[in-house]
């Protein structure tokens, strides 16, 4: 049965005139289930997110989580291999699905008139996949594919994935989502099944619909769907816990495949349950969102040292995140002057509290792009199954309040307070050359 | 981490800047209003009530098609200063004034446009409309801006070399299109960049920047008469100029096929295919468009099936047609590791021979037309994709009904035109191919 908050109808985002209600219930087998009516177009964004990502995989067995999820495309008993986007497609529909370190999640866009179907392809892979072994074999080589074009042959990926493992030492978030190639390479059928088992549970998921649906309608046919599934055990907690960095770590990449430096500093600091977590999301837009942003105006239009350049900050994060200061360097300028740069714009952010019309356009920043989102069914599906997986959706309620109360002695204290020098983490690339690159070899005519 | 699949898109910037418009069908009553304003600059209003956002796409014919053949990049660096300076603001004080108020202003040349985009919410449209109407009209080129935009540029190119992609699409543009401005880069080279002058990007703007040829398109919290009336205030003195808009040729549809191997040290190889196709006022496109459905336009394509699921041997690999103003492209791109490339290259060419050879089953011909009819609501349901549908239409000439005579040619097309089409478009040999890897 569901059970209903405060009625069928219950609260509904904060900002703007356009509200959407959002219908809220907990199925007995647990499956939590949001549903936002947008009758503007005749379609539905339809998400189902397991609170399962690369936090919770172990070293040996990285990449796990989206292994699998690129196995749900895969077969059920009744649904041979790619049959499930097939049926999506030939409905007019289209289907994806994504992982991150927090979550895995699955998503699809139709006309409206198609929630059943999608609801039943959800029910049925939700606890039914195949995992046929010749499968995984083929799909393998897939990720391995996709792992060559995101990370090895793309420098800034390689940067990323470095500069994770180089801050984190205890915790999960030091391995690529994608897992190392080892371990894609070892990753057996027994796993990833145990993985399935254990995570792609109804208790352990948020399904969320959006779009063009009647809430009574739509969770009666969620109640069909999924009612039947029981629920599942109650998947392991991931206790891993960073220990504070006690030192600086530096890193230095060099890359044939580079063609401008790039410095990137990056600290610990706490996630959306911190009550200074509102001041680093103003600070982040301060810094990066736009050309009159701090580093963009400084480093790259007044100083001429940068192509590019930003500090960025994920709030809602599960387990505290990294705040990163990057820049990439316009030709000619010295890594080692950009980084000293970087740095003293954050000796500045410490030592002054951030200009009045700074805070205010950041804030607004913020605001307007809360309202912007909600034009697209996508976006606000999405949004609400993040807030939903960080523990309700209600906390986007107090988001943009708590984004208007932060002032700019807020932003100078949580400079002090997270960015010193024990606590960063500092890479360069450098571009090397490379041994006889770029040589436009056998410009021959093919017939 | 996104996946499994890689949206077929984003990769090709050098290639057509066209959108594609394949499963266009409208839904029942007009979609827009649509009038020619008296100097010429056609006014298309969607109003979409519910959220108070608003965005207006200006779009006018100074696109890198328009490029002088000695000075490519001209569009591209004509189209990065409007913003960075008028008559009366400076760039950083244009960026403060726009930014305060958390919306966007942005310009950016296309293959065939340039396109001027104000992204606002409904309060502050105003004070948006008065900006863009100043950079569209009276921006005044301040030197030490062009000098950064240049460095820019030139160092942006450079960092592009990092990507596989990019450097596989520069090397295909010109095998598709030699001789044409579509073959040429359109953001230039780091060379042709930096000897533009500011002599250069006044003349141009005053030739393209002009409203016979523009299409003005807004949709979201706004009426007719009130952005009429918004308009008529902001753009009275612009007018067309004396000079006749010059005709752009039409590129070859048959060239020669070439093979260019760019060698890079990575551990996959990107491969791309290419040749000049055809667009959409060729009734030869809707068959077309469905073939590239049946081949690698979804997850059930014979390519992604054959190379991706059977094989392994690829995670992107896809077909797509990219129709623009003059002419269009054909690509079918995939990467794999060193060693498959052969392999992968032999699948992807007897794919696309069987697709001239044989007809293709019904069951895929019902599956392509559902698809391409049945996912048109997706690509209309935000205020940006609406924008950008309208004005591709009318800047393409097809007409506001075109969603409707989309669906009726997508409709009517059989398994035999399949075939004759892709005989006549999809063989292996008339496509040019580049290698980027080891």
């Amino acid at each position: 049965m569901l059970v209903l908050a405060g009625g069928a109808a219950a609260q509904t985002a904060p900002a703007g005139p356009a509200r959407f209600a959002v219908t809220e219930g907990t199925l007995d087998n647990g499956l939590r289930v949001l549903i936002q009516e947008d009758p503007r177009n005749p379609v539905v964004a339809v998400q189902i997110f397991y609170r399962v990502g690369s936090r919770n995989e172990l070293p040996g067995a990285t990449g796990l989580a989206h292994f699998l999820e690129h196995m749900m495309f895969k077969g059920t008993p009744t649904r041979g291999r790619g049959e499930i986007s097939r049926l999506i497609e030939q409905n007019g529909g289209r289907d994806n699905a994504f992982t991150s370190k927090d979550v895995t999640g699955y998503y699809v866009n139709i006309a409206a008139d198609k929630l059943d179907l999608v609801l039943d392809i959800e029910a049925d892979r939700m606890r039914n996949l195949l995992l046929d072994p010749a499968e995984i074999d083929a799909e393998r080589q897939v990720v391995m594919e996709e792992r060559r074009s995101r990370i090895d042959d793309d420098p800034e990926g390689v940067v990323y994935e470095a500069m994770n493992s180089l801050a984190y030492v205890a915790h999960p978030y030091r391995a690529p989502i994608i897992g190392w190639m080892s371990d894609i390479a070892r990753i057996n059928r027994g796993e990833l099944r145990a993985f399935y088992d254990t995570y792609y549970q109804p208790n352990n998921a948020i399904l969320v619909i959006a779009g063009d649906v009647k809430a009574p309608d739509a969770l009666a046919m969620v109640r069909r769907h999924f009612g039947p599934i029981p629920r599942g055990a109650t998947p392991p907690p991931m206790t891993a816990v960073e220990p504070p960095q006690q030192d600086e770590r530096r890193l230095v990449l060099r890359k044939a495949d580079a063609r401008l430096p790039m410095v990137n500093i990056a600290w610990h600091v706490p996630n959306y349950t911190s009550p200074d977590a509102p001041a680093l999301e103003v600070l982040s837009t301060l810094l990066s969102e736009g050309r009159a942003s701090r580093l963009y105006r400084r480093l790259v239009y007044e100083k001429r040292m940068a192509l590019g350049a930003g500090g960025e900050y994920s709030y809602t994060s599960l387990d505290p995140p990294l705040f990163w200061f990057y820049a990439t360097l316009l030709p000619g300028q010295s890594p080692e002057a950009m980084e000293q740069a970087l740095l003293a714009e954050v000796e500045q952010l410490k030592r002054e509290p951030v200009p009045t019309e700074e805070l205010q356009r950041a804030r607004n920043q913020i605001e307007a792009a809360f309202v912007w989102q909600q034009d697209s069914v996508f976006s606000r599906a999405s949004v609400l199954g993040r807030y939903e997986l960080m523990g309700s959706w209600r906390l986007l309620e107090d988001f943009l309040p708590k984004v208007r109360a932060v002032t700019a002695a807020d932003v100078q204290r949580v400079a002090q307070r997270y960015f010193v020098v024990d606590h960063r983490n500092v890479s360069v690339l450098l571009p090397v050359p490379a041994a006889g690159a770029d040589k436009p070899a056998d410009a021959k005519g093919s017939r | 981490m996104s996946g499994p699949r890689r949206a077929a898109s984003g990769l090709l910037g050098v290639m057509l800047a066209g959108i594609c418009l394949a499963g266009a069908v409208l839904a029942a009553g007009p979609l827009a209003h649509r009038e020619v304003l008296p100097n010429g600059a056609v006014l298309i209003v969607a109003e979409r009530p519910a959220i108070p956002i608003v965005v207006v796409r200006v779009s006018m014919p100074g696109g890198a098609v328009r490029n002088p053949a000695d000075a490519p990049g001209l569009a591209n660096l004509t189209a990065e200063l409007v913003t960075r300076g008028t008559a009366h603001r400076s760039g950083p004080e244009l960026d403060r004034a726009i930014e305060f108020v958390g919306g966007g202003l942005d310009a950016g040349a296309g293959r065939d446009s340039v396109i001027v985009t104000l992204s606002v919410l409904k309060k502050d449209l105003s004070l948006g409309l008065d900006l863009l109407a100043e950079v569209l009209r009276e921006p005044a080129f301040p030197a030490d801006e062009l000098a950064r935009k240049v460095a820019d540029i030139q160092a942006s190119l450079r960092r592009a070399e990092q990507n596989p992609d990019t450097v596989a699409a520069r090397t295909l543009g010109p095998l598709m299109f030699p001789g044409h401005p579509y073959g040429l880069p359109p953001a230039g080279t780091v060379e042709s960049v930096g000897r533009l002058t500011r002599e250069q990007v006044v003349a141009f703007h005053q030739r393209y920047y002009r409203p016979d040829g523009a299409s003005i398109v807004v949709v979201g919290d706004v009426t007719t008469a009130e952005i009429r009336q918004a308009l008529r205030q902001r753009l009275a003195g612009w007018k067309a100029p004396a000079t006749r808009l010059p005709a752009v040729p039409r590129p070859a549809i048959t060239v020669p096929a070439q093979t260019r191997t760019i060698t890079r040290d990575l551990t996959q190889t990107t491969v791309l295919l290419g040749r000049p196709s055809i667009r959409q006022d060729d009734p030869d496109y809707y068959p077309l468009a469905v073939a590239t459905y049946v081949l690698g336009g979804g997850s059930a394509s014979r390519l992604y099936t054959r190379v991706r699921e059977e094989r392994g041997l690829a995670y992107s690999v896809y077909a797509s047609v990219q129709p623009g103003r003059y002419g269009a492209s054909y690509v079918v791109s995939l990467q794999t590791r060193t060693d498959a490339v052969a392999e992968a290259l032999r699948l992807v060419r007897e794919e696309m021979s069987r697709m001239g050879r044989e007809p293709i089953a019904a069951a895929e011909l019902e599956l392509a037309k559902s698809y391409l009819i049945g996912s048109f609501p997706l690509r209309l349901d935000t205020s940006g994709k609406l924008a950008s549908f309208l004005g591709a239409v009318e800047d393409n000439g097809l007409g506001l009904d075109y969603a409707e005579t989309y669906k009726a040619r997508i409709a009517r097309v059989t398994t035999a035109d399949v075939q004759r089409v892709a005989a006549r478009y999809l063989d292996p040999a008339t496509f040019s191919s580049v290698m980027v890897g080891k």
